[in-house]
């Protein structure tokens, strides 16, 4: 018995923000080196060797990794179970039963805001069993929500 | 006596009057110092006495302010002197009661009894009668649990025992670390408290370097080595019994009562409905003389303070009827499980021997100045390392049917776990880089008692679904599974 991948990619804007999300901090990183360098530019090697971490950086945190969890990321529902896969380096597949759902939580940090996305959180009463969507098309994101609570008898029992 | 159900406030035992100031003035030894400081340096010894009356009548002003009710619907508790606390709990959320009495409330025959809800909010504070008469836990706990476990508390008979200590348990404390941690932990007391700094320059500090000299120092370490593992295998043994001593698990139809302690006696009643399996955790040194420990898997109970402890270490036989008994499976606790094939035993192989490998590349290329006594060291390192190996790789199996799951995995802390499938809600597959060439994953299952999730570590990849499908079927049930 076997799980085929599940059908839906994230939205298309989502590799975009996951990039500009990380280079925000590494760009920071790098403004940091430039005036380092200004104010000091003694000790070469140790400025040049900066400089290449920090591109290596840049080229695997922004470029690399936003596209390669673009490839990865899949999430599916269905009457009975929500399935995902993520990760890059590390993968995940999770799924949990509908009937056991407890909540379902929609997010939006502000870089989602001005892109228009948003992620959703199922849990169940189990820390080990939350099953997260991330990076969706806002009004994807609310027909999500909208199937799962109606499927979900949300508060019918405890759930353990 | 009132009506049991009253609605009427309740206070504690008035023999908390007496508790109360003793257990404030030892929580309140700062402020009596420095009153009594105040008092000598002002020369008017008024100020102690003000101190000290203060402190006492704070105690005292508890007992008065803390009351409780149980009425139909809940259990509330009213605390607090100058900041008003009022918890409330819900009865028919009412998971467990323990109860726990350290040595003053002993000796005045008072109990605290604790109430949980199973799911604690994490921060949210315990809801505790500290205390009340223990003549009258046994009706406290049988009205606070009527409506969780009404038949269980009705039937009231003694139960069915379980277990009892042994002294023979006794043999597997000698080789835990607890009396090591708690020598360390004393002198770091000691140390911080500034005797390090006083002994340093002391007369009996100068007579010990003496004495040390005089007998040579390799001899004065050996003989301090020693004194410290005697002193530490008597702290164990000591504290195991005193923790331990007296336990008895019985088991009365839905309810799970376990009691022990020699001079601090604690008391948990577990809803047996909320058992969702069991977990046989056998640390090295208790496995190498046949030893094992029971944890119970329990919503709302975690692996914390030993919070889910049912058995201390104590013989495998033991723990496995136990164990057996509760879950009314003995194959699942004691039956042979499936291996996780080559893959997974090259990996425990690969990961036990990067070490010495990469010591002995250092080694070897700084062999001019490489110690000639590394070379022994490293291969004592290396015979270790692959006998971790040898026994990790050996530990890992799994075993599954409808009705449960059971994984076993470890070397210096094996555990067996018996987890039910009816309690799995949620599976994950799990796979590193190194995993998904290699072609094995580590299985998930979510559950909502005990710590929660539960792994079986390096499956065959091809498996780890199948494996998930046969204990629930609504993985094997939806739109996205095929049969290969």
């Amino acid at each position: 018995m076997n799980l085929v991948d599940p059908a839906h990619p994230p939205s298309r804007k989502a590799p975009l923000v996951w990039a500009i999300g990380a280079a925000i901090p590494w760009l920071l990183l790098a403004a940091g080196q430039v005036v380092w360098f200004a104010i000091d530019p003694r000790l070469r090697w140790v400025h040049a060797l900066a400089a290449v971490v920090t591109v290596l950086g840049i080229v695997v945190f922004v470029v690399v990794v936003p596209l390669w969890r673009y490839r990865v990321h899949r999430w599916d529902i269905d009457a009975k179970a929500v399935y995902t896969r993520t990760g890059w380096l590390v993968q995940e597949r999770r799924i949990a039963p509908i009937s056991r759902v407890q909540t379902v939580d929609t997010e939006r940090g502000p870089l989602d805001q001005l892109f228009g996305l948003a992620n959703v959180t199922v849990t169940t009463a189990s820390s080990a069993g939350a099953v997260r969507i991330v990076a969706l098309d806002s009004d994807v994101a609310d027909r999500v929500v909208a199937q799962l609570t109606d499927i979900a008898a949300i508060g019918a029992e405890d759930a353990t | 006596m009132t009506a049991p159900a009253g609605e009427a406030w309740h206070r504690l035992s008035p023999r908390m009057l007496l508790v109360h100031p003793v257990h404030e003035v030892l929580r309140q030894i700062p402020l009596l110092i420095g009153s009594v400081v105040l008092g000598s340096a002002t020369g008017n010894p008024m100020w102690t006495l003000f101190g000290l009356a203060l402190i006492v009548g704070y105690g005292v002003a508890r007992w008065f302010t803390t009351t409780y009710r149980i009425d139909s619907q809940e259990v509330r508790l009213r605390t607090g002197v100058v900041q008003r606390k009022v918890l409330s709990v819900p009865r028919n959320r009412i998971r467990s009661v323990s109860t726990d009495a350290r040595l003053l409330h002993r000796l005045l025959g008072l109990t605290v009894l604790r109430v949980s809800k199973g799911q604690e909010a994490r921060g949210a504070a315990a809801f505790a009668l500290d205390a009340v008469e223990a003549a009258q836990v046994p009706r406290l706990r049988a009205i606070l649990l009527a409506d969780s476990l009404a038949p269980a508390v009705a039937e009231a008979s003694a139960g069915r025992e379980l277990a009892r200590w042994r002294p023979s348990w006794l043999r597997y404390s000698p080789l835990s670390f607890t009396g090591l941690a708690m020598i360390l932990a004393a002198a770091g007391l000691v140390y911080q408290a500034g005797v390090g700094a006083a002994l340093q320059n002391s007369r009996l500090a100068k007579s010990g370097l003496d004495a040390a000299e005089r007998f040579g120092v390799v001899a004065s370490a050996v003989v301090a080595a020693v004194a410290l593992v005697v002193a530490s295998v008597v702290l164990s043994v000591l504290r195991s019994l005193v923790t331990y001593g007296n336990l008895e698990l019985r088991k009365d139809a839905d309810v799970l009562h376990l009691e022990h302690g020699l001079l601090r006696v604690r008391e948990h009643t577990f809803d047996m409905r909320r058992l969702r399996g069991g977990t046989l955790r056998q640390p090295l040194l208790v496995r190498l003389f046949g030893g094992a420990r029971l944890d119970a898997v329990m919503t709302g109970v975690g692996e914390a303070r030993e919070a889910s402890l049912l058995l201390p270490p104590c013989p495998l036989a033991t723990a496995e009827a136990v164990l057996s008994e509760l879950i009314a499976r003995p194959d699942a606790v004691t039956g042979p499980l499936r291996g996780h094939g080559p893959v997974a035993t090259r990996r425990r192989w690969t990961r036990a021997l990067a070490l010495p490998a990469v010591l002995l590349i250092a080694m070897v290329a700084l062999y001019p100045w490489t110690p000639v006594w590394l070379w022994p060291a490293l291969a004592v390192l290396t015979v270790c390392c692959a006998v971790l190996a040898f026994d990790r790789s050996r530990a890992l199996g799994h075993r599954v049917d409808t009705q449960w799951l059971v994984a076993r995995a470890g070397s210096m802390d094996r555990r067996r776990d018996c987890i039910a499938a009816a309690g799995i809600i949620g599976w994950t597959v799990r796979q590193t880089l190194l995993q998904r060439r290699a072609g094995v994953a580590t299985l998930t299952a979510a559950t909502a008692a005990g710590v929660k999730g539960y792994r079986v570590i390096d499956v065959p990849a091809d498996l780890a679904w199948s494996i998930a499908a046969t204990a629930s079927p609504w993985v094997a049930d939806n739109d996205w599974a095929r049969t290969t």
